[in-house]
């Protein structure tokens, strides 16, 4: 029996504010003694995109992009976890820009096509309530046009 | 068997050890009973989830299984995910001397991060490459013994012994009542240190096996 859905363990799980405290400390050390490790650097991006608010998972993605930029060596693990940020800032066009580029080079990478389950999942949900919107505004535009009418009709 | 145990249970287990080791094609032939070439697989980013529910004695279980990378590079990241095991397998490859010498690590990085009690099962995988192999059985079954560790060999190529080591694994769980009879997320973190970062991974063979 296959296992039934599609899970990301680092999309869904965060860390406590201990641990991301321990991740945070270790970077701005480094940054003031003037040399900052790939690793601390990609510790602390990584720490933040599985964090809760979108304002720290931006700055996740935005750390895990310069290390992608700068060291080829990291920009596997960087791919995946700046689809992973993306996907969970439901920047979806972005999430699978990222995951597709990992997932050309590795296709058979399990935790990209379960991520890109995600994303799809994400995206046609999303597109449904885009739907939902518009089929209501469509109505609530629909009703006040017909009281116009009946308006204009009446004089 | 005297206790009873609760039916529906869910239990966290978690897979350790060297890069290449074996650790995700184990997981993949126990869930899905599938097994990927070499070619075909991929190191682990990070870590891995997957849930696989079994009966055990006309009893269900639900396993969520941690998958961790290996590589030294996500150390830091993977013992977060410690917290809450009930059962840990170390995993080693019987062709590779190496990745059975570094177990010690693997076990030390339990006692950090993993709670009191936690069942740890040596796993000696890719026992299909008998030709290769260079830890014998009787050793890597002493050195289990000695570190108070369930032992099993397998091959996740074969399938041989991989269900029956999940097995025993929770059977051993099972037997431990203090691991899941006081709530959903019994085994509490024995200390509250969270994520450890530089100290060791000097020590640590730089570089991997992929």
């Amino acid at each position: 029996m296959p296992t039934e859905l599609p899970y990301a363990a680092e999309a869904e799980t965060g860390l406590s504010y201990d641990e991301l405290e321990v991740l945070r400390t270790q970077y701005y050390k480094e940054i003031e003694q003037g040399h900052v490790t790939t690793q601390s650097k990609f510790n602390y991006g990584w720490g933040l995109v599985k964090s809760q608010t979108a304002e720290l998972q931006t700055e996740g993605v935005k750390l895990l992009q310069e290390i992608y930029s700068a060291s080829p060596a990291h920009r596997r693990e960087c791919t995946y976890y700046i689809a992973v940020g993306y996907y969970k800032l439901r920047n979806y066009a972005y999430a699978r820009k990222f995951n597709d580029l990992l997932l050309s080079v590795e296709p058979e990478n399990m935790q990209a096509q379960s991520l890109r389950q995600l994303i799809d999942q994400a995206v046609t949900r999303d597109g449904y309530i885009g739907m939902g919107i518009i089929a209501g505004t469509a109505a609530v535009a629909g009703v006040v046009l017909a009281s116009v009418l009946r308006r204009s009709a009446r004089k | 068997m005297s206790t009873a145990y609760p039916s529906g249970l869910n239990l966290k287990l978690l897979l350790i050890g060297n890069s290449s080791v074996g650790k995700s094609s184990l997981l993949l032939r126990f869930t899905d009973d599938e097994f990927l070439s070499d070619e075909e697989t991929a190191a682990t980013i990070g870590v891995d989830f997957k849930v696989k529910s079994i009966e055990l004695d006309g009893k269900k279980y639900k396993l969520s299984i941690w998958d961790t990378a290996g590589q030294e590079r996500f150390r830091t990241l993977t013992s977060s995910y410690y917290r809450g095991a009930q059962g840990v397998i170390l995993m080693y490859d019987v062709s590779s001397r190496q990745t059975f010498d570094e177990l010690l690590k693997w076990f030390k990085e339990i006692d950090t991060y993993c709670g009191e009690g936690v069942v740890r099962m040596v796993v000696g995988n890719k026992v299909d490459k008998e030709f290769s192999r260079q830890v014998s059985t009787e050793e890597g079954q002493a050195f289990a013994q000695r570190m108070g560790a369930l032992f099993v060999e397998c091959s996740a190529k074969t399938r041989l012994h991989v269900p029956e080591a999940f097995e025993e694994l929770v059977r051993r769980i099972l037997a431990t009542p203090s691991l899941w009879s006081k709530s959903a997320t019994p085994a509490t973190a024995r200390r509250e240190e969270p994520i450890r970062l530089e100290e060791e991974s000097s020590s640590w063979v730089g570089g991997c096996g992929c």
